[in-house]
């Protein structure tokens, strides 16, 4: 404990003597009177003595005790903890203030949001003191110093600090952390300035438990400032919406839409989807702390880009902001095919055959919604031949020029879908001149190499299918019975490589080999499928035109489905061929009027060789963006809140101080732990003194009865 | 008898309104000369009383001839016998008595001066009546002891000695009356004036009780000062004793309660020794003018 004015003590111990003072100084001077009587009054007196002596020490006691008791509540003790980071500190001192405005900082507890809270307590470090500069980082994504070193300008600070809000973003807490390391830095060996650290934040588990405070200066006073509520409120989110064309042609679509549940009861919530016009209603219970899926296969009633948004209809919760979030979607008009293959187009049966056959049915066909297909001989493989194609299909090409590989591989780049069918020894050398050229934008989880020689050619069956890929999960439970029975002849044998990922790998043989392979390389992807057409029941299996299907259809909706665009961080995307160049372009939002020259507020348009590439430094407010050229959508991206910010689950103060803290000192403040409270202790000792001084006059009214 | 005032404490014209009052005693006395008082001796004069039947060794002249000529038989006559009054007013001169008296030597407003006042007075009366007055002052000791007289020498020796009292610091009172009582060889009539503020009370009222066996009838007179039966009020006082008691700093306003508890207490001890031995008890206060309280006192005594 620890007092606001020790000089009050010292006073008030002198003020103790004051009682026996007041008695001497007040005593009333005798009056002198003979007495015959004096044996009675010292009878009297002896009487009265023992009495009287128990009414003085009790009046003595209390008269004391509240005098004490008055000084100590003059001194005003301070218990527990002192902050680290305080105007009662002298002498010089460096500090800075990380105000934390991550989405999370929205949330409202008793109708209060935290960044209210924040901005209060940050509010208390930027008051003038000599010897004291200071400098405000607002941390979200990336972290913004008011100043770029620390200044005396306090009252710049406030006003900046008063204009703090919360950005829809994740707080980055490396790079804020990593900002403030710049800050505190000494200048030169003689600044020997204290260096403070305030964190002010609520300190949620999905953004501080990796925090890293080992990179501030030694000696850095680190104080945490929670303004988190002691337990997290109830929060709904939507924390994934997505929507994925379905197969490769129509306007079929799958819906997922996942709600997390972050309270400690179940809740039930009605997930209402806008998407091309149409509206979708779904009832959705998820249990305390978990997530629930909803998902739906829709029709939408047209091609091309469709934006929308789900929403949690009629929820009321801690942090409104993640109960939306928009929605994209692209079906595709049927895609252009080119297959490369050595062989004939009247060579019937034979592998390329029952590719196109796959690939373009007679059904479709017939509806006039088929894709179109060319074949392609090898040698004539130009760019003026394979450009146009969304999807480049080889089987049985032989071995390929190098100038055919190296446009494979830039077309690849730029989006284009390549299906490689490996059914001879010629297509492990092509796989491999494939990877040499694609560099790290192409690295295949296997490496592709002929069967030994003299070994005759066996028939392979599948030991794995990754049954959860999108491209199987369309099978269900059917996938087994589809499965069991596929015999596979020719093809290569692969070998797994240490530094590939090994999800790639959607079916494996049983020897081990790779069956069907997946490998992003940029804005493109390439399948290998890993058998002759030609020798396997494949192509007979209910399996084949579905499974070719799915393939090609995830294989060109691969952008949709990575990872999505958050805001406050950078966006990347690169627009399909047919957007055409950037100057024809610009980016608009639809439900706001701000359109930039050239998209410039929404970031920038730049033609590179492989297209056109929107880059956007740092996306600020969620929802759909879409690229037009004149008024037609070609590319439409949705910026969304990162849900790790919809878990109000903060950290403990305990794995802050010791775990996160790197053996420094802190100083960790609770929301619910007002520093005010602090000094309410003089309170009560000044209620013990009122109650003393009443005691006394009641101890003088019980004796006088 | 022409007595003209020797001393400032006898007011003839106040003791006018009690000439016609008398000292009387409530019991025989021995006198030496014959006056109006009962003597214990029943002889030939004085006031026939009664018959008593004749036992043979009463003096043959004492015999009622006639009535032995009646009826055969022989009684004596009885007659009382009148003498005078042998009185000794004993005056407690003790520092207690000063009490009272304002600053300096006077002693206006104590309860020595009251007693002056009513020793005068009773000692004028008495002598008016023909009866023997004496004086004994009392402190540690028998200070003054003069033997009764009736003459007017006597008692303007007695009236001066009284106007010439002073209080000496003594907290005993037996040692004074044993000494009194051993020179006191008749009996007679003992007035006591005291304020009983001693150490030896007990000791006091045995040797009133040595009095008492020799037949002397002795009245007890307890003088009391108003002030000393509540005391002042104030913040704080200073008491400082008459009798060497050294000095009390208190409030008064802490004790009144028990200190009146104490004086009562005093007072009834004081009473109920007089009047267990004996002794006739008359509280004095010095509130009431000493006539009025001296006229009470004979009116009562007169029966």
């Amino acid at each position: 404990m620890t007092f606001l004015h020790p000089w009050a003590l010292a006073m008030g111990v002198a003020a103790a003597a004051l009682p026996v003072a007041i008695h001497l100084l007040t005593r009333p001077r005798p009056v002198r009177m003979p007495l015959s009587t004096l044996r009675f009054v010292r009878a009297a007196l002896r009487q009265q003595q023992a009495r009287h002596r128990l009414r003085d020490l009790i009046v003595l006691a209390l008269r004391t005790a509240a005098i004490l008791a008055l000084a100590v509540a003059v001194a005003r003790p301070q218990y527990g903890e002192q902050p680290l980071v305080s105007d009662q500190q002298p002498g010089d001192a460096v500090r800075v203030v990380l105000l934390d405005v991550s989405q999370s900082l929205a949330a409202t507890d008793h109708g209060i949001a935290a960044i209210e809270r924040a901005r209060t307590r940050a509010a208390r470090h930027f008051r003038y003191r000599p010897g004291l500069r200071a400098n405000l980082v607002v941390a979200g994504a990336r972290p913004r110093p008011i100043f770029e070193q620390v200044s005396t300008n306090f009252e710049a600070l406030r006003a900046e600090l008063a204009r703090c809000q919360v950005l829809p973003e994740r707080v980055d807490v490396a790079a804020a952390l990593e900002e403030v390391r710049r800050l505190l830095a000494p200048a030169s060996a003689e600044d020997r300035a204290r260096r403070e650290l305030v964190v002010i934040s609520d300190f949620q588990r999905g953004n501080w438990a990796k925090a890293d405070f080992a990179p501030l200066p030694e000696g850095t006073q680190l104080q945490l400032e929670s303004v988190a509520p002691a337990t997290p409120p109830p929060n709904l989110a939507i924390v994934r919406a997505e929507a994925h064309a379905s197969g490769s042609r129509g306007r079929a679509a799958r819906l997922e839409i996942e709600v997390g549940n972050y309270s400690p009861t179940a809740r039930t919530a009605t997930v209402e989807v806008t998407l091309g016009g149409a509206t979708w209603r779904r009832e959705v219970t998820c249990a305390a702390h978990r997530t629930a899926v909803v998902a739906e296969e829709i029709e939408l009633s047209q091609p091309g880009w469709q934006c929308g948004s789900a929403v949690l209809a009629g929820v009321e919760d801690a942090l409104a902001a993640d109960n939306l979030r928009p929605l994209v979607v692209r079906l595709r008009p049927p895609p252009a095919f080119v297959l490369i293959t050595r062989q004939p187009g009247s060579q019937r049966p034979s592998a390329s055959h029952y590719l196109e056959c796959a690939l373009v049915p007679d059904a479709a066909r017939a509806a006039g919604t088929a894709p179109r297909l060319a074949r392609v001989d090898p040698a004539q493989a130009d760019q003026a031949a394979l450009t146009p194609a969304d999807v480049i299909v080889l089987d049985h090409p032989g071995k390929l020029a190098d100038e055919t590989i190296k446009l494979l591989v830039d077309l690849l780049r730029r989006g284009r879908a390549v299906v490689y069918v490996a059914a001879e020894p010629a297509d492990a050398v092509n796989l491999k001149s494939l990877a040499n050229a694609g560099g790290s934008t192409l690295r295949m989880a296997v490496e592709f190499a002929p069967p030994p020689l003299g070994q005759a050619p066996r028939e392979r069956f599948l030991g794995f299918v990754a049954r959860r890929h999108a491209v199987f999960g369309v099978f269900g439970d059917q996938l087994d019975a589809l499965t069991t029975g596929l015999r596979f002849g020719g093809g290569l044998t692969s070998r797994g490589r240490d530094e590939a990922v090994r999800d790639d790998v959607l079916a494996s043989y049983a020897d081990g080999s790779a069956c069907l392979l997946l490998t992003d390389s940029e804005a493109g992807t390439l399948a290998v499928l890993n058998a002759d057409l030609g020798r396997t029941n494949l192509v007979k299996s209910p399996l084949f035109v579905p499974l070719l299907d799915e393939l090609v259809g995830r294989m060109l909706n691969r952008r949709q489905s990575s990872r999505a665009a958050f805001c406050g961080e950078p966006l990347v995307a690169r627009l399909p061929v047919e957007a055409g160049a950037a100057g024809e372009l610009r980016i608009t939002r639809p439900d706001a009027d701000d359109v930039g020259e050239r998209g410039e507020a929404f970031g920038r348009l730049m033609d590179e060789a492989s297209g056109v590439v929107w880059q956007w430094p740092a996306p600020t407010r969620p929802g759909v963006y879409q690229v037009r050229r004149d008024r037609e959508v070609v590319f439409a991206e949705s910026v969304t809140l990162p849900p790790e910010e919809s878990d109000l689950e903060n950290l403990p103060a305990e794995v802050l101080t010791r775990r996160l803290a790197a053996g420094r000192s802190v100083y960790y403040q609770s929301a619910t732990e007002d520093a005010s409270r602090r000094d309410t202790v003089w309170k009560w000792f000044a209620l013990i003194c009122s109650l003393c001084l009443l005691g006394e006059v009641a101890a003088l009214l019980g004796f006088r009865s | 008898m022409n007595v003209e005032p020797t001393t400032r404490f006898l007011d003839l014209r106040a003791l006018a309104a009690l000439e016609h009052l008398r000292f009387a005693t409530r019991q025989r006395i021995e006198g030496t000369y014959s006056g109006r008082h009962r003597s214990r001796q029943q002889g030939g004069a004085g006031e026939f009383v009664d018959f008593r039947e004749y036992s043979g060794a009463e003096d043959l002249r004492r015999l009622d001839w006639k009535v032995l000529a009646r009826t055969g038989k022989a009684f004596v006559r009885l007659h009382q016998d009148e003498t005078n009054l042998r009185c000794v007013l004993a005056v407690d001169a003790s520092g207690s008595m000063r009490f009272g008296a304002g600053g300096g030597s006077s002693l206006a407003g104590s309860k020595l001066e009251y007693v002056q006042y009513l020793t005068t007075a009773l000692s004028h009366v008495i002598n008016r009546s023909q009866d023997q007055v004496g004086l004994a002052v009392l402190d540690g000791r028998l200070r003054c002891n003069l033997r009764p007289a009736s003459t007017l020498t006597q008692v303007r020796r007695m009236q001066e000695v009284i106007a010439e009292l002073d209080t000496r610091p003594s907290t005993q009172l037996a040692p004074g009356l044993v000494e009194l009582f051993r020179q006191s060889m008749q009996r007679g009539v003992l007035l006591l004036l005291s304020d009983f503020l001693v150490d030896d009370l007990e000791a006091a009222f045995a040797a009133l009780r040595l009095f008492r066996h020799r037949h002397w009838e002795v009245v007890v007179l307890h003088v009391v000062h108003p002030d000393e039966e509540r005391l002042p009020d104030g913040t704080a006082y200073r008491f400082e004793g008459l009798e060497g008691e050294g000095v009390v700093d208190c409030s008064p306003a802490e004790i009144r309660a028990a200190y009146r508890r104490a004086f009562a207490a005093h007072l009834a001890a004081v009473r109920k020794f007089a009047l267990a031995g004996a002794c006739e008890y008359r509280r004095v206060s010095t509130a009431v003018s000493y006539l009025t309280t001296l006229g009470g006192f004979l009116v009562e005594r007169a029966g």
